[in-house]
């Protein structure tokens, strides 16, 4: 898996992208993977990561660009 | 205004290639060697649709030309925000990304589509929309857009090459950790035997 911006992060970051990946092969692309298995690993890796955005000042730019993205919902969170 | 347009097609099913896409950029891709780290920042199913909906942080080593760089403040890296969509039923990935770094010097619009072609190959369709915002020349405008163009072109090219590797590594992978469950079944049924 890739790194995480903040090297801190890593050891979290890794063990959420391994579960999630799992998750995502054997049940989610299966039609099983409705609920999300590897949340607290999540959990941990995010409390890690939030901090790191904030002291990076990176947070600020982001909250910007994720309002912008929610226009994409409408056309792409429905099904064809 | 610029568009850069690429498609591909990678001889992989597409659960394969939108299972690799999420370490397209692990170590494996020894080319896209720019993308430095990419962060989960939220992921969700959808209730109603059971649509996978991801945002990410990309974080890239500034590769801008040494000019346009120090137009640009010279930052060492630069980041992309990332929303992407799987829909595993009618079998498609959308991703959609935008440049957060030097948002006010210029804009860079990307999506890119993965659906399959047949049960083992897979279309990845990119399009990119780019703006150069600066006020002032056209002339330098152009410029800065071409820049973009051209280094577009050349991570496209890295891109696709880095994920070949990562796709014929995740299938060896896969092989060797199915051949190795099948081998402890085996030494299971033996030992019980």
């Amino acid at each position: 898996m890739s790194a995480s911006l903040a090297p801190e992060c890593d050891e979290v970051k890794e063990r959420y992208d391994s579960c999630f990946l799992k998750w995502y092969s054997e049940k989610y692309l299966r039609g099983k993977g409705t609920t999300d298995e590897c949340a607290a690993l999540f959990k941990d890796y995010k409390r890690c990561l939030t901090s790191a955005l904030k002291e990076k000042g990176i947070d600020k730019m982001l909250e910007e660009a994720r309002e912008d993205h929610k226009e994409n919902d409408a056309a792409n969170l429905r099904r064809r | 205004m610029k568009v850069f347009s690429n498609d591909e097609v990678f001889d992989y099913s597409w659960e394969e290639v939108s299972t690799a896409n999420w370490r397209k950029y692990c170590p494996w891709n020894d080319k896209s060697t720019h993308v430095i780290a990419v962060d989960t920042l939220s992921r969700s199913v959808d209730p109603e649709s059971g649509i996978l909906r991801t945002e990410r942080l990309i974080t890239c080593k500034q590769s801008a030309p040494k000019w346009l760089a120090s137009l640009m403040g010279g930052n060492e890296t630069s980041h992309v925000f990332e929303t992407s969509y799987v829909d595993p039923v009618s079998k498609k990935v959308t991703m959609i990304s935008s440049n957060l770094t030097f948002a006010n010097i210029i804009s860079v619009q990307e999506s890119v589509v993965y659906q399959p072609l047949s049960a083992t190959k897979t279309q990845f369709v990119q399009n990119a929309k780019i703006t150069a915002l600066c006020g002032g020349w056209q002339k330098v405008k152009n410029a800065v857009e071409d820049a973009t163009v051209t280094r577009f072109g050349e991570n496209a090219r890295k891109g696709k090459e880095g994920f070949e590797a990562v796709l014929e590594m995740s299938r060896r992978v896969f092989r060797e950790e199915k051949e190795k469950a099948r081998m402890e079944v085996e030494v299971q049924e033996k030992m019980a035997a």
